[in-house]
């Protein structure tokens, strides 16, 4: 018979990777159970985001409070990706920050108002004109007018940031389960992640992103987690000329360079997924829109090739974190980035096996508490 | 008449003569170090038919240009390319965006490829022909770069005949289009120097051919060393040898044709090494290659009484085992049976057979079955080439390995069905089957012990050439539990450069598969995805005027 666990997680990303990390290093004894579907933090391009994204705030205009309200929790994640960059031996992360350009004077005063929204939470923004973007990112074109730029704000790469996650979760002895759960028994006793085998534990911790809605109805929450399936593009390497996250006050961008010189293109442009556990594909018209706008803001990188496309998958949910046992001493609890999962993921991670272990914690977790879902 | 082309290399001039590619035209004036790698590796021509893309330099300015796929212009600035290219460059010039809905679109102008456009423009079709290279004709009829320069032997002239007939019928070829896009419809994008395509024909016939596989041993990856196409093209088609002494190595009757030609041409022929045994060794299967088609095989036997009386002896059962830069040139150091042996030569040349070009297919989800003799996925066809997505066809040899003699009839099958005709008639398929019989007793002739795979790979031979991925890197990949050929790729970036998996991922696939002792299927490769081959960020960006609705963005 396999050893007791105190701690199954259900979904090896980056979020149930860091809540291993946390609880194996504070002693208990940790799996993880994954399908290895691998398209969420497995396809993800390390963007770290701080700042509100233009793109959520236009398709939710709804939940611009819940983003807002998510800024502190933002600059803690980053922080905790500083800490996790140090711990792992170096994930390529840069924190030179993050630009948001602007076309135009509606879109600069749109920044402005953002930008000072997001100095009240805290974040190390500012404005910038165009000579002083141009001085910073020679690379841009003639039709950008200015920036914001968040202070904050960088770029990890997620293939080395993921295989040092790997190694050091096997070296804390960390189990890794292959099963693919679709439900979890929560009696009285222990409580059981049923697959292929039944995995039982002292606790189970649900990092499931787009899995979660599924796995969450038994036990009374109405949670709904809509994959959102998208694309990305990443070039040859050139020189490393842009150092800032960039995007776009109207328009879905994302444009980085990690150190190694390839440019990584994305920002939300749509893939095709049929159903949840397809593997989405690269969708012709995404490539095309994706590619010619970072073509148009950026006319630098002309000269280099696109290599390779892929797609992956968001779980946006509400925008706001959920975050702790489904009710009030439970034995099963949630950890959801609710949005922007590879920035958010260790901070979540690491608060969910804090407070499943009774260990102080370096956010204050009410507001994220799974009660929003009630049924 | 040639005349003298003038361009300069790092700043020095040099001069060319005739039509040549870039590449050729540095091989000629011995250049053969184009690029630098990430680790400060020297690399150059390598496929010769831009599939490797380690013959990168820097033309005009631009970056990133494949010196065996650009035809050399008078007044060029050529310079070697740097590992990160600065994001300086000058802008791209401007590209004409054109929709295209042809009867017939097909994709490769070699044997197959034209024998099916002028099937179906028999078939009264208006047939839209794309082909990378600048002269059809593709790798078996290799046509000289100059149009007026003459057939060295009847294979060329049988070759120039073909593209002829071909125009004559009216297939409209599109000469120097690299395909880098296919999406369900079928959709295919393509662009040129000068143009863009987006295509959405009725019927798409696929006829991408094959590319090398080489031999993973230390040294693989040096300046000098190349497949042994690459230095049939710099011959027969560019008038370049690609050194005055030269080994080869390889299995298969393609090396023995080489050496004869660059013998010809002017080249010392220093080894000719064949992986397998001799052929007096099988004689029944040398019978039946005789049986089913006399002319070939008389072909053959004439090749290597032609390598007797130019005194050169072919070496049975070799094996090159490792390639050094040494001050005299290339030293290979290889066996012979079961001695050991060495030789120093300016260029080597490999062939370990063939890999099918069969990206466009996986794409659009054809259905695909592993053939474990020749190690390559074929795809499933009806008798009339069409494949499992319907309006579909594939012909000749990126659907495994067949010849060109097969490859012509399946093109003409292919192309008259496409067109709406018939289905083929008893003649073709007496002599399709005479074709494949042919191959079959052709490969037992050859068969060689194994496949060349990574199983004999010193820790420090590179497995990904591109991004630099040892064999010791990949068996730690592997001991630390990567278990898919994905978690592979993402853990050691191998599969992950510009040549996008095209030599690794065969072997990697049949490494994983023999270590985990599973079969080999089509989930074993990478997963397709575009761009077929890397795109230009210009070429992408033209093409987006050609979208009917603008995507929604998010």
């Amino acid at each position: 018979m396999a050893e007791a666990i105190d701690l199954l997680i259900v979904g090896g990303g980056i979020t149930g990777q860091s809540a291993a990390l946390t609880a194996a290093g504070a002693g208990a004894r940790v799996a993880i159970v994954d399908m290895a579907q691998n398209v969420g933090s497995h396809a993800n391009a390390g963007s770290l985001h701080v700042q509100m994204q233009s793109r959520f705030l236009r398709l939710n205009p709804h939940l611009a409070e819940n983003v807002e309200s998510s800024l502190p929790l933002y600059l803690a994640a980053v922080a905790e990706w500083d800490v996790l960059d140090e711990a792992l031996g170096g994930v390529e992360l840069t924190r030179e920050g993050g630009l948001m350009l602007a076309e135009g004077a509606d879109q600069m005063a749109f920044l402005r108002e953002k930008a000072e929204r997001e100095a009240k939470k805290g974040l190390a923004v500012d404005i910038l004109e165009r000579p002083e973007l141009e001085r910073i990112a020679p690379y841009l074109g003639p039709n950008i007018v200015g920036a914001e730029i968040c202070r904050d704000e960088g770029k990890v790469n997620p293939l080395i940031a993921n295989r040092k996650m790997n190694a050091r979760l096997s070296a804390l002895g960390v189990r890794h389960i292959a099963d693919r759960i679709i439900g979890i028994e929560a009696g009285d006793g222990k409580p059981a992640a049923i697959g292929q085998a039944r995995h039982k534990a002292a606790h189970i911790l649900i990092a499931a992103a787009w899995g979660t809605e599924a796995l969450t109805r038994s036990l009374g929450l109405r949670l709904p987690t809509p994959p959102e399936p998208l694309h990305m593009n990443i070039t040859e390497a050139g020189e490393y000329a842009i150092k800032h996250l960039v995007q776009h006050a109207e328009r879905s961008i994302t444009l980085k360079q990690f150190r190694s010189g390839q440019v990584v293109i994305g920002g939300g442009w749509p893939a095709r997924q049929n159903g949840v556990e397809s593997t989405p594909r690269v969708r012709g018209d995404s490539l095309l829109g994706n590619v010619a706008l970072a073509a148009a803001i950026a006319p630098g990188i002309a000269g280099l090739r696109v290599l390779r496309t892929w797609a992956g998958v968001n779980t946006p949910v509400d925008g706001k974190a959920t975050i702790g046992p489904v009710r009030p001493g439970a034995r099963v609890s949630l950890s959801l980035p609710g949005d922007a999962g590879y920035t958010l993921g260790p901070i979540v991670g690491r608060s969910a096996a804090e407070q499943i272990l009774g260990l102080p914690s370096q956010i204050d977790p009410t507001p994220f508490a799974p009660n929003r879902w009630y049924d | 008449m040639s005349k003298t082309v003038r361009f300069t290399f790092d700043g020095e001039p040099q001069t060319a003569t005739g039509s040549v590619s870039v590449a050729a035209a540095l091989t000629g004036a011995g250049h053969t170090r184009l690029r630098r790698t990430d680790g400060d590796s020297a690399r150059g021509m390598f496929c010769g038919i831009g599939v490797c893309q380690d013959c990168l330099v820097t033309i005009d300015g631009r970056p990133n240009r494949r010196a065996c796929m650009t035809l050399l212009e008078d007044g060029m600035t050529v310079e070697t390319q740097a590992a990160r290219a600065p994001l300086s460059g000058p802008a791209p010039p401007r590209l004409k965006a054109e929709r295209l809905s042809p009867d017939v679109l097909i994709i490769g102008g070699g044997a197959a490829g034209l024998a099916a456009g002028i099937a179906a423009r028999a078939e009264g079709a208006e047939v839209l022909l794309l082909d990378e290279r600048k002269v059809a004709g593709g790798q078996y009829f290799k046509q000289p770069a100059r149009a007026d320069a003459p057939a060295m032997d009847p294979q060329q002239a049988d070759g120039a005949a073909l593209v002829a007939r071909a125009r004559e019928s009216g297939v409209t070829i599109v000469a120097g289009a690299e395909v880098w896009g296919a999406f369900d419809g079928p959709e295919i994008m393509a662009s040129t120097a000068t143009h863009v395509y987006v295509l959405t024909p009725r019927a798409l016939i696929v006829a991408t051919g094959a590319y090398e596989r080489p031999i993973m041993i230390p040294g693989w990856t040096l300046p000098g060393v190349m497949t042994v196409g690459a230095a049939q093209t710099l011959w027969r088609s560019y008038g370049v040898l690609p050194g005055k002494r030269v080994a080869i190595f390889g299995n298969g009757p393609l090396c023995a044709q080489v050496a004869l030609e660059l013998s010809k041409g002017g080249a010392e022929i220093a080894v000719l090494g064949e992986t397998a045994a001799p052929g007096w060794t099988q004689p029944r299967a040398v019978a039946a290659m005789a049986l089913s088609n006399r002319a070939l095989a008389a072909k053959g036997a004439g090749m290597l009484a032609g390598l007797r009386r130019r005194g050169i002896a072919v070496t049975w059962r070799a094996k090159p085992l490792a390639i050094e830069q040494t001050g005299a040139g290339l030293t290979v150091a290889y066996q012979a049976g079961k001695r050991h042996r060495q030789v120093t030569v300016d260029a080597v040349c490999l062939n370990f057979g063939f890999q099918p070009q069969n990206e466009i297919l996986r794409l659009l989800g054809t259905a695909m079955r592993f053939d474990a003799r020749f190690g390559q996925l074929r795809p499933d066809r009806s008798a009339v080439m069409e494949t499992s997505v319907p309006g579909v066809y594939a012909v000749g040899d990126c659907c495994g390995l067949g010849g060109a003699h097969a490859a012509m009839v399946e093109g003409r099958i292919a192309g008259r069905a496409a067109a709406g005709g018939s289905g083929p008639t008893d003649k073709e398929s007496a002599e399709l089957s005479g074709h494949r019989r042919f191959q079959d007793a052709l490969w037992q002739v050859y068969a060689a012990d194994e496949p060349p795979g990574i199983e004999h790979a010193t820790p420090e031979t590179l497995i990904c050439r591109c991004e630099e991925v040892t064999c010791a890197k990949l068996d730690d990949a592997l001991k630390a539990g990567g278990s898919d050929i994905g978690a592979i790729k993402r853990a050691t970036r191998i599969g992950m450069g510009r040549c996008q998996g095209r030599y690794c991922a065969p072997v990697l696939a049949a490494y994983l598969a023999g270590k985990q002792g599973r079969p080999l299927e089509d989930l074993s490769f990478f997963a397709p995805q575009v761009p077929i081959k890397p795109v230009d960020i210009a070429t992408v960006a033209a093409t987006e005027a050609l979208l009917e609705t603008p995507p929604a963005d998010g």
